[in-house]
């Protein structure tokens, strides 16, 4: 059963100090038969109180505030987590049969939630080609596997190009993105059939010897519901199934479910963000990696300050105050 | 009784309930009106409308419209003739609203909860998931008394025949209490003696109750929590209403840069340090609520106050995530909730809706379009609305293409004649189609709605649209003892 | 008092005191204009009322296109038109806490200055009638202030940000009129300059009465810092300062009120412990620079303190 201690660390730096940041953190590795957390400890900068829940999709989430004027925000998350194995889904259900079983979750709580699909730009496109793509006597989850391979030879991983507010539209016409963007289009291909399909974010451990996109920084792929088996990990980013060696932090409809750091501040706009996820194997210590460039950039907002001129900022103000009273 | 040389003149609406008029004669509660307003010369009453206006326009009783940037004060046009209510329909009404609200509030309880009625078929699962406003950061979130909606402006009409039909239930952050309060205030000037004299009930306990109510959910069980009005502001609207209200219940009026959280308790800060918050009565939307859980870019909200919520050390009025229960699509199933819940027959009619999500219902609507007014879901104030039988074919195509883009988002009902009432317009009484918004407050106690209400009257000759918005005016709403 | 509101009362008394200010350096300026043809500049009016930027400097020296600048553009956020919108908007959210004498009275004002009769006059009448139409309700404002605001915290707000205002703008316009100096030593002796300095501020008549000798700028400096009785002196301005603060005494932000204390007590012996040798002495520029910035920081430290930051 592997071991791994990972430390994941999140650094804010802002040029003059900021107040009032009201924070939001799913840093909880998810607690079930395959994946145990043996030791967590979280400190974050000024200690601040933190305050845990459950959240409607069962992540645990943490909120706390930091009102006093400060400068760096640093979050320091170090987890000490056990992962089993888990056999993949077997084939001794006929493919009908299993895709019948699907098609009466539709209507059925949680699953309603992770087969709403929304639309975009390329939605016809999407369709018409996840159509071509599956095959007729497939099952559900060799259908899986045929889509992550799409995503994968059909989309280029380049960090850099998107960013957690990227629309579907834009990562339809770059091709090319994060993984949170490969996990983004493999949910929704795999609604478009009625497989239901949610995001979840996470930790990549593999080791030292194999090179995984994502390292360095947490990651991100889907999992897809199958018929008597449950939840099936899978991982476009990588092409493979998300087992032992990917540890979930949480599950959602979309990224802004999982968000694993997010917070809002009162101060100037621009702010230097420093991410690092480092894993250590057993009693290795936590080899660091070199930082990741981080794409999946958290959503940190600044609550008053707009990089926009005051002018600007004035008639959104107005804007946002006229909204409708019934 | 002396003919009156203004109700002579009056020409009722064929085929439309007249407030005044029936069967050829003023109907008796409204003679007492028209008695003193014969005695009146048209001189006099110009004068009347004149000074209501002076008064409304020094008291500041205005709302702001803007235009390229530029605010343009103005008053909602106040008509002085008084709608009146007769004691057994307000009692018919009033026992509706009470146990619609009732049925309400236990939808909104379940649906963040068990969800039996989703469990039972009763109401299709496919429309609460899909509704935007059904949020489920409300899952299994405990909220005080389990009351979800303490204040509703539920808004009624009558159709041909005088029967009530529930138009929209406004459970988020209903408005125009206000000119309820000031319209009778207005009125004691414009007839003195005349309100007495008619038996008319008295509407002003409306911010004693509300602030009561407020003082009942104050988590800390102190002498003098600290109850604020949150409003997003002076270009809002309603900001008239939510200083007036702030004023009439004596709590600090605040914005949301004024609070702050911190260690999921909510402060308001002062000249002198840290205020903590007990009750909030907020007349911002869910949505700019806490930019960290809801809208990233408001900057009306209180970054956090989401989770000051459901640690419980703030009440937060009316509750987050109501508009799941004054969806327009979820609104046709309210007779069944009433059955549901409370295994009685709804005492108020709903509007028969369509649901533009079915492909049956959307053909029959597409098909008699003429005879439908087509809505936004989660629309209000009048806006994004389709008149079917006031449109051009044009406008119809284009609604129905943004339809068709969405169409869980759109709902039709069949055009429902308004009631119409007189008001004094060019000298003489003229009637205009109006409907009736009562208040309803909801604390520990029950339910008490104050005996009155907000009538709105589309003073465009034949327009049937009362949102002032949309050239609609209000009229003092009588409730007889 | 929330913050909020504190701060609102503070900067609607700013920019009202500020559009003081501004209208009558204008009408006085004016009237220079149609005195000394030859060498007479709208430059230090602009510089300390609007800043040099592209817009000012197609002004050039045309009076009547400076006036329009300075009164109604639009498109200057200090012109009179749009600072007294700024005050209007903060009375308008602060209107539980001011009587409605005085909104009723500030509305008005925005009104005037709103009606584009101002601005045609401006453009062909006698620009002092219009400029003294505006000032008669700056005055009305005050009056309404004295006679129906209540004693409490929020005038004292109001005050504070009254005389900051006006400690900031004397210590400005001496700063540039002394600074021309430098350049031009022959306005030392040049009484029209001097007469002119203290014409803008109010003080001609003052001077007079006090200084028979004539026209000295060593005179006018001292009555313009150091003149207790002399409403616009810098030491009038930080002394009423001092006095509402010192009426914001609360035992529950004494640290605050400490910390801001000890600053305009500062402030206030710097100036009260100065002569015109010891100015001399250490540079005129150099002492006005110093108490500006300490006049600035007494600001920030009320937004930190009393506004949290609002």
């Amino acid at each position: 059963m592997p071991e791994f201690k990972i430390q994941h660390l999140t650094k804010y730096t802002y040029p003059a100090p900021v107040r009032d940041s009201a924070n939001q953190i799913i840093l909880y590795p998810i607690q079930d038969d395959y994946q145990e957390v043996i030791k967590q400890e979280i400190h974050i900068s000024g200690d601040p109180v933190i305050d845990t829940f459950i959240d409607y999709y069962g992540n645990k989430v943490g909120s706390f505030t930091y009102s006093e004027p400060h400068s760096t925000l640093l979050i320091n998350s170090k987890i000490l987590v056990q992962t089993k194995y888990r056999p993949l889904p077997g084939n001794d259900i006929f493919p009908a049969q299993q895709w019948q079983d699907l098609e009466k979750l539709r209507y059925m709580v949680p699953f309603i939630d992770f087969l709403r699909l929304e639309y975009f730009d390329g939605f016809d496109d999407l369709k018409a080609l996840v159509e071509a793509e599956k095959s007729k006597d497939d099952t559900p989850y060799q259908a899986v596997l045929r889509f992550s391979r799409y995503v994968y030879d059909n989309f280029q991983y380049i960090k850099g190009v998107t960013s957690v507010e990227t629309t579907m539209d834009e990562i339809w016409k770059l091709k090319a993105g994060v993984c949170q963007d490969f996990a983004h289009i493999l949910t929704l291909m795999l609604r478009l059939v009625g497989i239901p399909a949610r995001y979840v974010s996470g930790y990549i451990c593999t080791h030292h010897s194999a090179t995984m996109r994502g390292e360095g920084a947490t990651h991100a792929w889907a999992e897809a519901y199958i018929p008597d088996y449950g939840w099936l990990g899978i991982d476009p980013t990588n092409n493979c199934i998300a087992n032992e060696a990917h540890i979930r932090l949480a599950v959602g409809r979309n990224f802004s479910d999982c968000s694993p750091v997010k917070g809002v501040y009162k101060g100037a706009s621009d702010h230097r963000l420093d991410v690092s996820v480092a894993v250590g194997y057993e009693d290795d210590t936590p080899s660091m990696h070199q930082p990741g460039e981080f794409i999946e950039a958290p959503e940190h907002k600044p609550m008053t300050t707009f990089p926009k001129n005051s002018y600007q900022r004035y008639m959104e103000m107005l804007q946002q105050q006229q909204q409708q009273q019934q | 009784m002396q003919e009156s040389a203004y109700f002579s003149q009056y020409n009722p609406i064929k085929g439309v309930w007249d407030e005044m008029y029936g069967e050829n004669n003023i109907r008796d509660h409204y003679s007492k009106v028209i008695d003193y307003l014969s005695r009146e010369s048209a001189e006099d009453l110009a004068r009347k409308e004149e000074l209501a206006k002076r008064l409304f326009m020094s008291q500041g009783i205005t709302f702001t419209v803007y235009s390229s940037g530029e605010g343009i004060e103005k008053i909602f046009p106040f008509d002085i003739i008084p709608r009146i209510i007769t004691v057994d329909e307000w009692a018919f009404v009033e026992k509706g609203i009470k146990q619609r609200l009732n049925a309400l509030n236990l939808f909104l309880k379940d649906v963040y909860n068990n969800q039996f009625i989703v469990k039972d078929g009763i109401v299709p699962i496919d429309i609460i998931y899909s509704c935007p406003h059904f949020l489920r950061e409300m899952y299994q979130l405990e909220v005080p008394y389990d009351i979800y909606v303490h204040i509703a402006g539920i808004d009624l009409i009558r159709d041909h025949d005088g029967t009530f039909y529930v138009l929209e239930d406004n459970l988020r952050t209903p408005s125009g209490v206000s000119y309820m309060l000031e319209n009778r205030e207005i009125t004691k000037r414009l007839f003195p003696d005349l309100l007495p004299q008619c038996c008319v009930r008295s509407v002003t306990e409306y911010p004693n109750i509300l602030y009561k109510n407020l003082l009942s959910l104050s988590p800390r069980q102190i002498s003098n929590p600290t109850i604020v009005l949150l409003s997003p502001g002076i270009y809002n609207s309603a900001y008239f209403e939510h200083t007036t209200l702030a004023r009439l219940m004596g709590v600090e009026l605040v914005e949301g840069r004024d609070l702050v959280v911190k260690n999921q308790k909510v402060y308001m800060k002062t000249t002198v340090g840290l205020q903590q918050v007990d009750v909030i009565y907020r007349r911002v939307d869910d949505d700019y609520l806490d930019p960290l859980v809801f809208n990233p870019s408001s900057i009306l909200g209180v970054a956090g106050i989401m989770g000051a919520y459901r640690t419980g050390n703030v009440a937060i009025v009316n509750a987050i995530g109501n508009g799941v229960a004054d969806d327009k699509a979820v609104y046709a199933y309210v007779p069944e909730m009433i059955k549901y819940y409370l295994n009685e027959e709804p005492i108020l009619k709903n509007v028969p809706t369509f649901q533009l999500s079915n492909i049956d219902e959307r053909q029959y609507v597409f098909g008699n379009i003429n005879k439908m007014v087509v809505k936004k879901t989660n629309g209000s104030g009048g806006y994004g609305m389709l008149m079917g039988h006031a449109s051009t074919d044009e406008e119809i195509d284009d609604y129905k293409k943004e339809i068709l883009k969405d169409p869980r988002n759109f709902i039709a009902q069949p055009t429902i004649s308004l009631s119409a009432a007189p008001c004094y317009m060019q000298g003489g009484l003229h009637p205009r189609r109006i409907d009736l918004r009562p208040y309803a407050l909801c604390g520990p106690e029950g339910i008490e709605i104050v005996p009155g209400g907000l009538t709105r009257v589309a003073l465009k000759e034949g327009s049937l649209v009362v949102n002032s918005s949309q050239g609609g005016g209000s009229k003092d709403t009588w409730v007889l003892a | 008092m929330l913050s909020r509101v504190a701060a609102s009362l503070y900067w609607l008394s700013r920019y009202v005191e500020r559009s003081d200010g501004i209208l009558r350096m204008l009408k006085i300026n004016y009237a220079s204009s149609q005195d000394t043809v030859q060498e007479f500049t709208w430059e230090p009016v602009i510089r300390i009322f609007a800043g040099h930027d592209e817009e000012t400097q197609k002004l050039g020296n045309d009076s009547r296109a400076v006036m329009r600048y300075m009164v109604s553009a639009k498109n200057n956020p200090n012109s009179i038109l749009n600072i007294i919108t700024f005050a209007r908007e903060n009375a308008r959210s602060v209107q539980e806490h001011i009587t409605k004498d005085l909104w009723q009275c500030l509305n008005e004002y925005y009104h005037t200055v709103k009606d584009t009769r101002i601005d045609n006059a401006l453009k062909k009448d006698d620009p002092v009638s219009v400029l003294d139409i505006l000032i008669k309700q700056v005055m009305l404002y005050y009056g309404t202030v004295e006679i129906t605001m209540e004693r409490g915290e929020g005038r004292s707000y109001m005050n504070i940000g009254k005389y900051l205002e006006r400690g900031i703008q004397s210590v400005d316009i001496l700063d540039t009129k002394f600074g021309s100096i430098d350049g031009n030593p022959d306005l030392l002796t040049d009484t029209t300059y001097w007469k002119h300095l203290l014409l803008s501020l109010g003080g001609y008549e003052l001077y007079l009465k006090k200084y028979r000798e004539g026209f000295e700028a060593e005179n006018v400096l001292e009555q313009v810092v150091l003149n207790n009785d002399f409403p616009r002196s810098v030491i009038y301005s930080v002394n009423h300062i001092q006095r509402y603060f010192d009426r914001l005494k609360n035992d529950s932000n004494i640290d605050d009120y400490r910390e801001l204390s000890f600053f305009i007590g500062r402030l206030q012996s710097n100036i009260k412990y100065s002569s015109v040798k010891t100015i001399k002495e250490e540079g005129l520029h150099t002492f006005l620079t110093q108490i500006r910035s300490q006049l600035y920081g007494i600001g920030d430290a009320l937004n930190n303190h009393y506004f949290a930051n609002s």
